[in-house]
């Protein structure tokens, strides 16, 4: 039987040249390991390095040969070919780590393994990998492809014939008609004009109509409804909010945020071009099918010219905007972990099933192999993810627990944002000067500590100070070029410079290889199976793949979705989970007949918000009707229009629009674009240098650092409620989304958790979101500024009450809400002149209707 | 379908009172077998069972402090100090002496004089265990039972299924909560109402100073304009608009949510304040938890809340203290850590044995995982998360007691040994709540703390 030289475990990225894989040792070098390496290993390294021993120091074990090239926290051990990667070389040479510790080993010890890493490193003590028996089979993949609706290709029938001809405007309403008529039901009856037009406007731009839009919309609706609103939903499409709305739902799904969340939260400050690059997306009507090209692979798609190149890039930030555990000390833990969030993102976001349930075992529900998730964990082992934290021409030049850095895409066009600033080439050089001995300092610290050992403990402070100290002046020499100009950067992935295959994990655990697998999509979604070429990562042919209509799951998954978030809830209410786990769809040939539609407009999102806003449905009343009721408690055959919950964006943007405070410009990048690369904590962005400072002292240390401290501390006591921003006025989708700290107003109505794909957000009713609108500075302002503006808006008080009715709820008062109007004003006691007392009542009533239900409720 | 059932059921007999829940998420109750009460999401509930403990106060430990050093004795430790450990390294005896404690000689190090005293009132799992070896995994999985997917906390858990007893505040609260790991307090799928109410988290509202003195911050809780009268009339004018679109629409039952919600979280406003300002304890109380200065402050004035806490009805408080990462210096830092939480523990455990509340709060403390017996760095302890010690005290555990056992030198619990998934049936067990029936149909399954696995500790129950 061949020995195969299994040269990494997976997720390694291969650095240099690997010898031949199926490459069978000679006995001359079997017999070279066994009589020069294996002796040194076993009695030098063991003892603080090995499985044997059960001492894994750094992390690192030399037992087998997988283990000795994972290696350690630092790195792998040993590289074929490459002295300079060979760690363990390093090291018995004393350069940066002392091995063994108190000794040097003798010369030709030395010479005998700088000969062996040179002629490949050669080294029987292979692990035998386990075939990993998969318990489903082809027979039940096959099977499930047959009979399980989610698998079989959408397929548009005919809708049913419906008794109600004049209320069913369009197929969608002859579908859902039908499903009542079968139960015996009528629809219900329309929503008043008002109500129309509120949807309207929220679902489509996320705001509330405006005074003139209410008056003309139902002058418009009286003539005639179905042209009334077809022209409403043109204007509204026709918007740039349409996009920062929708872009909005896709944000959720790609759980943006503007930094790696967990325990070392270090910023991403070049996030927010993703951000504008998907609220664009969705203003050009970008077809979907190339919207998911362009976020899978848009490095590796031909682009005609530079800005086109810039936005393709931009997109495949969707790969690694996710959370990462900086922390992490197994180099090789960390990359599996990026892969399978990024297994796991896109599957649910685009394909709404769980793939990563199979990270560890076959998918205990859906037919999903565990070789499955290895296929596809082949395609983004093969893809090298720039997250930036932070932007370093020195490698990963990271903090003392940011311990993963990545680096950055640097874009083919120059767009800084206002925040990047220009330096003199006499500071770059400074600066890099600075840097470089910084390194080599570093170097030394580590060397001297290392032959002193522990005795000295005050070095290990001084290699925490200038480790810091080298990350914040990477970050900022990174920033710039030579002459001091600002690098326009973005994160986002490249292929790797040699594929690598990749190997089933037994459990899931990085040293527990099987048999390769091939890189591939799910078998049970693909009608033939598509075959990667070895030099592809198959990345693009993934891409390809997932946006084409031999996919039974794209479309429908993205037409549910936009459904859902015109119509309440979804078809398939379980908008993440298409799999048999799932909730079956409620009108499963509306959804085909709208996923067929959808991929037929050239997967026109705009095309299906129209429809579906055009269609009768979309018109429902609310009304609670106890029949109803009882027969489908759920609604699930749409006896109504459910009330929505405004999401916390739509709150906030609705306050600031009808107090005339909203500013629609796009802000230039975002608030963690101005701070740059920091450390998230308490509310706010604090230099990476605070924290060592305190624990090593740094404050009392002579030079620049100190005012860079300095610099450090003043932000840190500006407050820690910088990132709520409750000063800014423009739009809720440019507020700073940093993990762990979104803001306030955001936060208390249930905004979408930027760790998690999100395809229905909570919508609670809580005590908090009561405090909120009883007492939160941000509520009283825009209140304060509703107040004099109604106040200004007539000299009469019913004129008055009835402008703010219709700015605040789109309608004119009820008479027993002009009553309770009319009795607060008696009655409230405040303090003051005429006119300062007729205002301040007029701020408590303005605060009273943001914070009722009606304004928080679209009916 | 249990779940249609409770709706309908819920629509007959709703009238006011429905409280907090949207309409939308309504559909998603699981748990049906408690329609009547259902209504107010928060209102108690009867447990699946009778239980001794009513409430639970959890003395969260981020960092992993050292089980051999503090609750798990082993002599055998003491005497192979400096020979190589069953998986490396050289092994590290303990520094501090352990004598036997209390009237049933439990052994305790010296770390913890008072903790000490209250000897018998401890029961000691000294066999727990978990799956992840770094810390934010294995808080996160001592908080949600799993560090790979966002789930409920076990608080969260806790209030779904017993609801509370206060109504002017909130029925989960997380004291002093280290930052951005609001998924340790968070709802995850549950209904947020459920999530923890952050109390003291350092940096909302810049109360820095406050918070080292123990004191504690809510946002929003004070209208900077208003005066409480003016306030009281101006939410009569929001009720009064609800309670109009409320009659005018026949059935939502989302804007009685919203009515209730505004009247607790009015009365959120006195109550909360009132009950975060200890001036009205008395001296000797202070002294008692350690509150009065020194080291000890900021945790006792944290304990003396979470007493306060329990003392109003909070059904589930967790006060979380830090810094228990010693990979070096351990010989200064943890006996620096344990002086900060030695007093105020044990006046917590005396101020409730004297207000006769013991016996039906459950005290919970632990980190998240312990310490290696093998010495790192010469002078510390590497992560050990294959056996280490928590405690819990009071309601429905036996007192001086210990339960489970590590190998000789502290390595790997061997003996009745207690994954994160028993402690958390066990915790569920002693409110009276079977695990198994917890469960929370999420995504088109049902969910429930501990997967599929826990099994109670039934060792351990009084």
């Amino acid at each position: 039987m061949a020995r195969r030289l299994l040269f990494l475990a997976i997720f390694v990225f291969a650095a240099s040249s690997i010898p031949s894989l199926a490459e069978e040792l000679s006995d001359e070098q079997a017999k070279f390991f066994e009589s020069k390496i294996r002796p040194v290993l076993v009695k030098e390294c063991f003892s603080c390095h090995s499985n044997q021993t059960g001492n894994a120091k750094g992390g690192l074990r030399l037992d087998t040969v997988e283990l000795t090239r994972i290696g350690g926290n630092s790195g792998p051990a040993i590289v074929p070919n490459d002295l300079d990667e060979s760690l363990l070389y390093n090291a018995i040479n004393h350069l940066d780590f002392v091995m063994p510790p108190k000794r040097k080993l003798p010369e030709s010890v030395i010479r005998d393994f700088r000969e062996w890493i040179e002629m490949g490193a050669p080294d029987p003590r292979v692990t035998e990998p386990t075939v990993l028996e998969v318990q489903i089979t082809p027979e039940d993949i096959e099977r499930a492809k047959q009979e399980f609706w989610a698998y079989k290709p959408p397929v548009a029938g005919k809708a049913p014939q419906v008794k109600n001809r004049s209320w069913s405007k369009s197929e969608i309403d002859r579908y859902v008609l039908g499903g009542l008529e079968q139960a015996s039901m009528t629809p219900p009856k329309d929503a008043p004009a008002y109500q129309i037009l509120r949807r309207l406007s929220f679902d489509l731009v996320g705001l509330p109509p405006s005074l003139d839009q209410i008056e003309s919309f139902e002058r418009a609706y009286t003539k005639d409804p179905d042209h009334a609103v077809a022209e409403m939903v043109d204007t509204f499409l026709d918007q740039p909010q349409f996009g920062e709305r929708w872009g909005r739902h896709w944000l959720d799904i790609a759980r943006y945020a503007e930094s790696n969340g967990r325990d070392v939260n270090m910023t991403f400050p070049h996030a927010w071009r993703y951000r504008d690059y998907v609220y664009d997306s969705f203003n050009e009507d970008k077809p979907y099918d190339r919207f998911l090209q362009e976020q899978i692979a848009g490095d590796l798609l031909p682009a005609k010219t530079d800005e086109q190149w810039a936005t393709n890039l931009i997109a495949t930030g969707f790969l690694v905007l996710g959370p990462k555990n900086l922390a992490e000390q197994r180099g090789t833990q960390f990359t599996a972990d990026l892969v399978d969030e990024q297994i796991d993102t896109t599957t649910r976001a685009i394909l709404g099933t769980s793939v990563a349930c199979a990270r560890c075992h076959d998918h205990k529900f859906d037919p999903i192999p565990q070789t499955d998730y290895y296929a596809l964990a082949g395609i983004f082992v093969n893809t090298v993810s720039y997250f930036g934290t932070p932007a370093s021409k020195y490698g990963s030049i990271g903090g003392v627990q940011n311990r993963n850095s990545g680096n950055l895409l640097r874009l083919p066009i120059d767009d800084p944002s206002d925040f990047e600033q220009r330096l003199s080439p006499e500071k770059v050089a400074e600066l890099k000067s600075e840097l470089d001995s910084v390194v080599q300092e570093i170097a030394e610290s580590r060397r001297s500590r290392r032959m002193n050992d522990a005795a000295n403990p005050q070095s290990i402070n001084n290699i925490i100070r200038l480790t810091v100290k080298a990350e914040m002046l990477s970050a900022i020499v990174g920033s710039i070029d030579e002459e001091g100009n600002p690098i326009s950067y973005c994160m986002g992935v490249q292929p790797v410079d040699r594929m690598q295959t990749v190997r089933v994990l037994e459990r899931g655990e990085i040293d527990r290889p099987g048999q390769v697998v091939p890189r591939g999509f799910p078998a049970v979604l693909q009608s033939n199976p598509t075959v990667v070429p070895n030099d592809s990562s198959g990345r693009l042919e993934f891409a390809k793949w997932i946006s084409s209509r031999e996919n039974p799951l794209t479309a429908r998954v993205m037409v549910n979705r936009i459904w859902q978030h015109l119509m309440g809830t979804g078809i398939v209410r379980s908008t993440e989970n298409f799999g048999t786990t799932g909730l079956a769809p409620t009108h499963p040939e509306l959804l085909d007949y709208l996923a067929v539609e959808f991929m037929n407009s050239d997967w026109s999102i705009k095309s299906m918000v129209r429809k579906i806003a055009n269609s009768h449905c979309y018109r429902m009343g609310t009304e609670f009707r106890q029949d109803c009721f009882e027969q489908d408690p759920d609604n699930r055959l749409l006896w109504r229009m459910t009330p929505k919950r405004l999401d916390a964006e739509s709150i906030r943007d609705a306050m600031l629009f009808v107090s005339n405070q909203l500013e629609l410009d796009r802000p230039r990048a975002s608030e963690v674009a101005k701070a740059g690369f920091m450390r998230v904590r308490d509310g706010n962005l604090v230099n990476p240098a605070a924290f060592v400072g305190i624990s090593a002292g740094m404050s009392r240390s002579p030079g620049r650092f100190q005012s860079m401290m300095r610099d450090a501390y003043t932000v840190r006591q500006s407050g820690g409620e910088r990132l709520d921003m409750i000063n800014a006025k423009y739009r809720s989708v440019y507020l700073p989304i940093v993990r762990g700290e979104s803001p306030r107003v955001l936060e208390v109505f249930d905004f979408a958790e930027p760790s998690m794909v999100v395809g229905e957000r909570e919508s609670s009713n809580t005590p908090n979101q009561s405090l909120f609108m009883l007492n939160n500075p941000f509520v009283i302002a825009q209140s304060e500024a509703l107040a004099r503006l109604v106040y200004q808006s007539s000299e009469d008080r019913s004129e008055q009450i009835q402008t703010l009715f219709r700015l605040v709820y789109s309608r004119d008062p009820r008479p027993s809400e002009l009553a309770a109007i009319r009795s607060f004003i008696d009655t409230f006691e405040v303090d003051g002149d005429q006119r300062t007392r007729a205002v301040r009542t007029y701020v408590a009533i303005c605060q009273s209707l943001f914070a009722s239900a009606d304004f928080r409720y679209v009916n | 379908m249990n779940r249609y059932y409770s709706r309908r059921t819920m629509l007959k007999t709703s009238t006011a009172g429905f409280g907090y829940l949207a309409f939308a998420g309504l559909s998603t109750l699981a748990w049906a077998n408690e329609t009547s009460k259902t209504r107010n999401p928060l209102a108690p509930k009867t447990p699946h069972f009778p239980a001794k403990a009513k409430r639970v106060i959890f003395l969260c430990m981020t960092g992993a402090p050292s089980h051999v050093d503090t609750f798990d004795y082993k002599p055998q430790l003491n005497k192979d100090n400096g020979k190589s450990g069953l998986y490396g390294g050289r092994l590290l005896g303990s520094q501090w002496d352990f004598k036997q404690r209390g009237n049933n000689g439990l052994w305790i190090s010296d770390l913890f004089p008072e903790v000490s005293a209250m000897a018998d009132d401890l029961c000691l799992i000294r066999s727990m265990h978990c799956d992840q070896p770094v810390h934010p995994a294995a808080q996160t999985q001592m908080h949600t039972g799993t560090a790979q997917f966002v789930r409920p906390s076990l608080g969260a858990w806790t209030l779904y299924g017993l609801g509370t007893e206060n109504d002017s505040l909130p029925g989960f609260v997380s004291i002093a909560a280290p930052p951005g790991q609001s998924q340790h307090y968070g709802s995850a799928f549950l209904p947020a109402i459920y999530s923890g109410t952050s109390i003291g988290r350092s940096g909302l509202g810049g109360m820095r100073n406050t918070m080292a003195r123990g004191g504690a911050s809510v946002p929003d809780i004070k209208n900077p304009r208003l005066t409480s009268k003016q306030q009281r009339q101006q939410l009569d004018l929001i009720q009064s608009l609800n309670r109009d679109k409320l009659n005018r629409e026949s059935y939502q039952p989302e804007v009685e949510g919203i009515i209730e919600s505004y009247e607790l979280a009015f009365r959120m406003q006195d109550a909360l304040p009132q009950l975060m300002n200890v001036s009205d304890e008395s001296e000797k109380t202070l002294r008692m938890y350690g509150a009065d200065g020194g080291e000890s402050e900021a945790f006792g004035r944290q304990c003396l809340l979470a007493r306060r806490f329990a003392e109003a009805g909070v059904r589930f408080i967790e006060v979380s203290h830090g810094n228990w990462d010693h990979h070096q210096n351990l010989s200064v830092d943890l006996p620096n850590r344990c002086r900060e939480i030695d007093k105020p523990i044990a006046g917590l455990l005396r101020d409730l044995k004297q207000r006769d509340m013991l016996k039906d709060t459950l005290v919970i403390w632990g980190g998240e995982f312990g310490r290696t017996p093998a010495a790192q760095n010469g002078d510390g302890r590497d992560h050990n998360n294959k056996g280490f010690t928590t405690w819990m005290a009071g309601a429905g555990v036996k007192g001086g007691f210990s339960y489970g056992a590590t190998d000789e030198h502290g390595y790997a619990a061997v003996e009745d040994k207690c994954h994160i998934h028993d402690w958390h049936a066990t915790i569920l067990h002693l409110l009276g709540l079977d695990h198994e029936q917890l469960t929370y149909r999420y995504a088109g399954r049902d969910f429930r703390l501990t997967d599929v696995h826990g099994t109670v500790a039934k060792g351990i129950l009084s």
